[in-house]
């Protein structure tokens, strides 16, 4: 499993965020972002070969009867969906080929923004990540906007 | 037997427990090397069968021992016949408990033993019928006396089991795979279920005059040694959850 917590569109979003300046929003440009908290999984059988085109089922925690989402695992055995924020708990995702099956349950929480399999972020964590991301573009920003001597 | 506790009333159903040798068992099948396999019993023996409520939900590739806040036993041994009924038969029921308490049951263990009496007596498991390949006829009984525990998540198949809600009836199964003992023709040879399975051949060596009635000591008398230590292996991933994996212990 592994997380794509982080996007293009979310970096964008930063800069807007911080008002900084100027050029690429002079004509009256104006970006919206979305951040998405998709889940990658990644099917295998036991001798490593990709589980390709094996059926995927997603259970959401509030109706562990019926599927919230069906797919396929593509070639290498990956399949990525976005879980809905507004419900928390356990999303449980089966995979099944040719008689072979398996079911990996992931936690989502509302204070969980991003886990994998041998642990995840915490918001603390996000929130530096977040701030080095920032106080690059703030360095790249002063670079390009220093005066030459 | 319920076994759990909670405060005050608690909202409780019927959870029935069944136990399925899937359409191999029921319909015969073509082993690896061919033989056309029809099976007239399949004797297995089941004790300490129990239901769980795990939270996280319990990961048979852990090893460890299925411990749940809430489980449900059936209270003693069974013998089932897999093969009973025709090829459209339902899978067995091996059980039921009554007011047991709500919830997903994601998780189930249980023995496969050697009994004293019944049609599988002295054994956990009988596997009888016919296998047929050119022109050729063996009927095998083929007798187990190894005892395996098996400890497994949630069920992996076409509907999701276990979820039982007040009032209603919910089932939890333990399948039986035995196309890892025989192979299966439909499986590409390089497989590795194919690649570990002993195949009928061997067997049909060891019968004589069409016949094989044999148990594990003889087995491993008569077997080629690479065949017997195939069984051998293959043996202990007969269980699973539909097509789920199990612990074997």
């Amino acid at each position: 499993m592994n997380m794509k917590w982080i996007s293009i569109a979310f970096l964008f979003s930063i800069l807007f965020i911080l008002g900084l300046p100027v050029e690429a929003y002079a004509h009256g440009a104006r970006i919206e972002y979305k951040i998405d908290m998709s889940i990658e999984i990644v099917a295998t059988y036991d001798n490593g070969d990709p589980m390709a085109g094996a059926q995927v089922v997603v259970y959401a925690p509030d109706d562990p009867s019926t599927p919230w989402l069906t797919g396929v695992c593509d070639d290498e055995g990956r399949f990525t969906f976005v879980p809905d924020p507004s419900k928390p708990g356990i999303w449980d995702v089966q995979v099944r080929q040719a008689g072979h099956g398996d079911m990996v349950h992931i936690p989502i929480g509302e204070d969980t923004v991003a886990t994998t399999g041998a642990g995840g972020y915490t918001v603390l964590q996000i929130v530096l990540m977040a701030a080095c991301v920032i106080w690059g573009f703030v360095g790249t920003g002063f670079y390009f906007s220093r005066r030459r001597a | 037997m319920l076994v759990g506790c909670a405060a005050g009333k608690v909202a409780t159903g019927t959870l029935q427990f069944y136990a399925n040798g899937e359409d191999f068992v029921r319909e015969g099948f073509v082993s690896k090397d061919g033989w056309s396999i029809n099976f007239d019993h399949v004797y297995i023996s089941l004790a300490d069968v129990t239901a769980y409520q795990t939270d996280p939900p319990y990961d048979p590739h852990s090893g460890a021992d299925v411990k749940g806040k809430v489980k449900v036993s059936l209270p003693r041994t069974y013998t089932v016949d897999l093969a009973e009924g025709d090829a459209d038969a339902a899978p067995i029921l091996v059980g039921e408990v009554k007011n047991a308490a709500a919830g997903h049951y994601n998780a189930i263990s249980w023995k496969m033993v050697k009994v004293s009496s019944g049609p599988a007596n002295g054994y956990s498991l009988v596997i009888a019928g016919t296998a047929e390949k050119a022109g050729q006829s063996v009927d095998f009984d083929l007798k187990v006396d190894t005892e395996y525990g098996y400890s497994c998540g949630e069920f992996v198949g076409d509907q999701r089991k276990g979820i039982l809600r007040e009032g209603s009836t919910a089932d939890v199964e333990m399948t039986f795979h035995f196309d890892h003992i025989f192979g299966d023709a439909d499986t590409p040879m390089d497989d590795e279920l194919n690649l570990g399975a002993v195949g009928f051949g061997p067997f049909a060596g060891i019968a004589e005059g069409g016949k094989l009635d044999v148990h594990m000591a003889g087995l491993q008398a008569k077997l080629p040694a690479g065949d017997y230590q195939a069984l051998v292996d293959m043996l202990p991933t007969l269980g699973h959850v539909g097509e789920g994996h199990c612990h074997c212990h």
